[in-house]
């Protein structure tokens, strides 16, 4: 182990030990016996080295010591939590180290998850440990509990934002910078021209533009979609701008000895080699386009949708509800980027940040 | 030196001629139909062309303001009008930008401390990445209330809370960049440091640091003019104290469409200044390192 | 000896000075909305000096559409603020305990226009068509309106189609509804730059249709009422602002350049201000910001209708001893 992970460990272990000693009065058989023996356990690292997915098991018990915990905050909380969250940053070096050194790489999944997980406690633990009001930060067992009681009403909302208004501005928006690039790309005068005042359109706020769009092209996904092809069409414009340019000269003089047309050569090669530029403007517009559709809502729609949920929600103090459609927002966005991520791999294989290390 | 229709000066200005007769086209035929319920309305006869077309370029509540609607505006919020006065879209834009500065700095700040952790830790760099991610899915407008409520609470007023907003959304493209530029190394000169027997330490400071400079610019560019949108979200939030953003708001509900669009030029043009500011300082350090113009 | 008397005499008079400065409470007031002439009782109280020669040092906090009043209050970001009966009693219930301490506008300036020329006639002709509504807090009274009718807002033939519009009147302009929400005093106005005048508009008024709600009214924590120091600086504020709102009724030019002053972006002109002054006075109830019960429980009524509130406010959800106090009969 590590100095650092040494540290996390002792600190584990001395946190455990006050849990243990301050439930001691009245807690259940079950708290002190986990806190106690990660307490424990932690003395014997100094004598015997122990397995990683030891130090797993620890943490889940902990958690659960920590919830039955809250019940009556007292000190005896505050010493579990820091405990619960120490032994998770252990258990996720020692476990990253471990796939480092060649364990199994779909354990790799378990590291973010923990995180994950470790953050949601810390927040459900500190919110309700500290009697923070629902209107101010819910904690996320509520927030949970109103996603689950409120699925049709998310799932129209999804479906007015996403999937009317996101996709097709998304479409529409990506292809028009493609279009342009491909024009820009054919006519060195554009290029000069087009590309600076580009620079200027992509600056005008978001907040700015969103309700002019929407007073123009109406309330319904159409006033969105606007929106999403302002916000998303420069950064597909410069992207693939650079990607066009960074095809091989030797390539494309090897096709021009073919007697191959500007259309070949762009179809077969300079498309091909500015894939990784044109995903990687996928993936930074894919989560502006969701973003993008919500803010438009604020300024005009139908009583649908997920950016008229959330400012209804916060005039009306449901903050749950606006919070379980962040939730929402977040579970989609990090959805199509996961996606649009995965075709990336397929589609540039070629790639040196595909097929040697880290992208 | 190249002749003047290969210039790029040339173009732009063609360009912009271009599209300032599509928008003056574009004003006549959105600002129509309203201007014909006016005629109706007010039992007027609808005019003969001439006239028709100056009364659609000088709406008072248009629905597109021609061009130069749009630019008097813009005049006379800014050099016809006293800086100190709080109608200046001067002093509007400055408190604006005083928001997006600090939180511009605490977001580069916060972005590259992230970026040296991911990179040196497998554990951080496996665990964060993927929620930085996440937390850009978050609608920033959706929680910056419960921010600035959850801010004020603790005692943060006033200019840290709005700061703080630019913050969360400017330090995600300084992390991702940085990242990126931190790893940029060949590894040939990973070898070779590790030749001389370097600590992790001086690697990064000899061999990661300098060679990320062209990402930190690019990332910073990037992540100037998001801070901008942020300070802006912030004061349609926090709407005391002023700024482009309550100036935006403020002339919404009272109906100045005109001055809105002043606003949005006066916001693009100082975050286009912002950008630019950026790029001058990448010249001055890319210069002072010895860096070859790209 | 001589040579330390004037120094203690300077030093006396600037303990004396700043001590007096010293007598003066903060207060903290959140607007409900951002600097406009609907709140100008307050501002006028605070220009003309009303607030400080009670002993109050107020700084008025506006807000906006995404600010929420009642957690402001919560927080700690405001000692007192202007609020709607609707959002104040739904919060109430949801565990901010906001109490209703004096009630300045008795009527509501909640109108719903459609073009004289549109299929609008009557109240008969709502179904089928679309409502521009605005919601954040705004949208109880058109609810409960429905409700009374009988009318569904789910769409369809039958129900009314209902927009959420934004603060302005292009949804008129543009055809997007067939009528829209507007504030007597702030888009009525801006309605009729745009063409439509008193006299093209057919006006549905919540107070004329006995469907008003309560609107701006002084609300605060109820656990800071039980700080008599708290409560006496209440009275004080609430003797200064209907002062205030005096003032401005009196004076309504003079009102209207003192908000134009106070707004710190600069967006406020002085023709607009004027004539939200003009129509807010309109609105006010007694010289003493008393509450009127009966508008207070056709409030509830609404609320709860409507399913905004499962249960009925307490009896503690509104106290007279603040306006008895400030104006002993």
């Amino acid at each position: 182990m590590t100095r650092f992970q040494w540290i996390l460990a002792i600190g584990a272990g001395l946190a455990s030990l006050l849990t243990a000693l301050g439930a001691l009065p009245d807690a259940s058989w079950g708290v002190l016996l986990v806190f106690g023996a990660t307490a424990a356990y932690s003395a014997l690292r100094f004598i015997i080295a122990a397995p990683v997915w030891m130090d797993g098991v620890l943490t889940a018990a902990e958690v659960i010591g920590v919830f039955s915990l809250l019940a009556a905050p007292s000190l005896a909380l505050w010493s579990a939590l820091i405990a619960t969250w120490l032994l998770a940053w252990l258990f996720i070096e020692r476990l990253s180290r471990s796939i480092r050194a060649g364990a199994a790489p779909a354990l790799g999944l378990l590291v973010p998850l923990v995180f994950g997980v470790t953050l949601l406690v810390l927040w459900e633990v500190m919110v309700r440990g500290f009697g923070v009001p629902d209107v101010f930060l819910p904690p996320p067992s509520t927030i949970w509990g109103k996603l689950i009681s409120s699925v049709p009403t998310l799932w129209k909302d999804f479906e007015q934002t996403f999937i009317k208004g996101v996709l097709s501005g998304f479409a529409l928006g990506s292809i028009a910078g493609l279009v342009v690039a491909i024009l820009v790309d054919r006519s060195p005068f554009l290029k000069r021209g087009l590309l600076p005042i580009g620079n200027f359109a992509s600056a005008l706020p978001i907040v700015g533009i969103a309700p002019i769009m929407v007073m123009w092209f109406g309330y319904d996904w159409e006033g969105k979609a606007a929106v999403i092809v302002c916000v998303t069409f420069f950064p597909m414009l410069v992207n693939t701008v650079a990607g066009l340019n960074s095809a091989g000269r030797m390539e494309g003089d090897m096709m021009r000895t073919y007697a191959s047309t500007y259309w070949q050569r762009l179809l077969k090669l300079r498309l091909p080699a500015a894939m990784p530029f044109i995903f990687n403007a996928l993936k930074i517009n894919s989560t502006l386009a969701l973003i993008a559709a919500i803010v438009a809502e604020f300024f005009g729609s139908p009583i649908v949708g997920m950016g008229f949920r959330i400012s209804t929600g916060v005039g009306r103090l449901d903050i749950d509800m606006v919070w379980a459609e962040v939730a929402v927002a977040a579970l989609a966005g990090s959805a199509s980027y996961g996606l649009i991520a995965l075709i990336e791999r397929a589609v540039t294989f070629w790639h040196p940040s595909v097929r040697g290390g880290r992208a | 030196m190249t002749a003047i229709w290969r210039s790029r000066s040339f173009a732009v200005v063609a360009v912009v001629a271009v599209l300032i007769v599509v928008w003056y086209l574009g004003a006549v035929l959105l600002n129509l139909q309203p201007q014909l319920d006016t005629y109706q309305r007010s039992g007027a006869a609808v005019p003969a062309l001439p006239q028709l077309i100056n009364d659609l370029w000088s709406q008072a509540k248009p629905i597109l303001p021609a061009p130069h609607q749009v630019l008097g505006e813009v005049w006379n919020a800014t050099a016809a009008q006293d800086i100190t006065s709080k109608r200046s879209l001067l002093l509007q834009g400055w408190i604006t930008l005083e928001g997006t500065v600090l939180g511009f700095l605490i977001g580069t700040a916060l972005g590259l401390l992230l970026a040296v952790y991911i990179v040196h830790n497998e554990a951080a760099n496996r665990s964060l990445m993927p929620w930085i991610i996440a937390s850009q899915t978050i609608p920033i407008l959706a929680i910056a209330p419960m921010l600035v409520v959850g801010f004020n609470a603790i005692g943060l007023m006033g200019l840290l809370p709005k700061a703080l907003i630019s913050t969360y959304l400017s330090f995600f493209p300084i992390v991702v960049g940085m990242v990126k530029g931190f790893r940029s190394p060949d590894q040939m000169q990973l070898d070779l440091m590790r030749t001389y027997n370097a600590s992790r330490w001086t690697v990064f400071w000899k061999l990661r640091w300098p060679a990320s400079t062209p990402f930190l610019f690019t990332s910073m560019k990037v992540g100037v003019a998001i801070a901008l949108i942020g300070a802006l979200v912030a004061e349609l939030t926090y709407t005391g104290g002023g700024g482009l953003g309550v100036r935006l708001l403020t002339g919404s509900y009272n109906g100045q469409t005109v001055v809105m669009w002043a606003v949005l030029v006066v916001a693009a043009t100082l975050a286009a200044a912002l950008v630019v500011a950026v790029g001058l300082a990448e010249r001055l350090t890319l210069r002072g390192m010895g860096a070859q113009p790209a | 000896m001589n040579k330390f008397i004037m120094p203690m005499l300077a030093g006396a008079l600037a303990l004396a000075g700043a001590s007096s400065a010293l007598a003066l409470d903060p207060i903290k007031l959140q607007i409900k909305w951002v600097t406009q002439s609907q709140f100008a009782g307050y501002y006028v109280a605070k220009a003309k000096g009303y607030y400080s020669d009670a002993g109050l040092d107020v700084t008025i906090v506006p807000g906006g559409p995404t600010t929420p009043v009642p957690p402001s209050l919560a927080g700690g970001t405001s000692d007192v603020a202007v609020d709607w009966a609707g959002e104040a009693l739904i919060a109430r219930e949801k565990g901010i305990k906001m109490v209703n301490i004096a009630q300045p506008y008795n009527k509501a300036g909640l109108e719903l226009i459609c073009p004289k020329d549109g299929p609008i006639k009557s109240e008969k002709d709502f179904p089928g068509h679309t409502l521009g509504v605005w919601f954040y807090g705004n949208e109880v009274p058109f609810f409960a309106w429905m409700h009374k009718l009988g009318i569904s807002t789910d769409g369809g033939a039958t129900g009314v189609t209902v927009l959420q519009q934004a603060f302005d009147v292009s949804a008129l302009v543009q055809h997007k509804a067939d009528c829209i929400s507007v504030m007597t005093y702030n888009e009525l106005g801006q309605a009729a730059d745009a063409g439509f005048t008193a006299d093209k508009i057919i006006q549905f008024n919540y107070s004329d249709m006995g469907n008003a709600l309560l609107e701006d009214g002084l609300w605060v924590l109820q656990d800071r009422l039980a700080d008599p120091k708290f409560k006496a600086d209440m009275v004080k504020f609430v003797q200064a602002s209907m002062k205030g709102w005096d003032y401005a009724l009196k004076n309504p030019d003079e009102a209207a350049k003192i908000v134009v002053a106070a707004d710190d972006s600069g967006a406020a002109t002085f023709a607009h201000e004027r004539y939200m002054v003009g129509e807010v006075t309109k609105l006010m109830g007694t010289a003493n910001g008393v509450l009127d019960k009966a508008v207070w429980d056709r409030t509830v009524q609404a609320l709860l209708d409507q399913k905004f509130l499962t249960k009925q406010p307490d009896p503690e959800a509104y106290t007279t001893e603040i306006t008895d106090a400030a104006f002993p009969k």
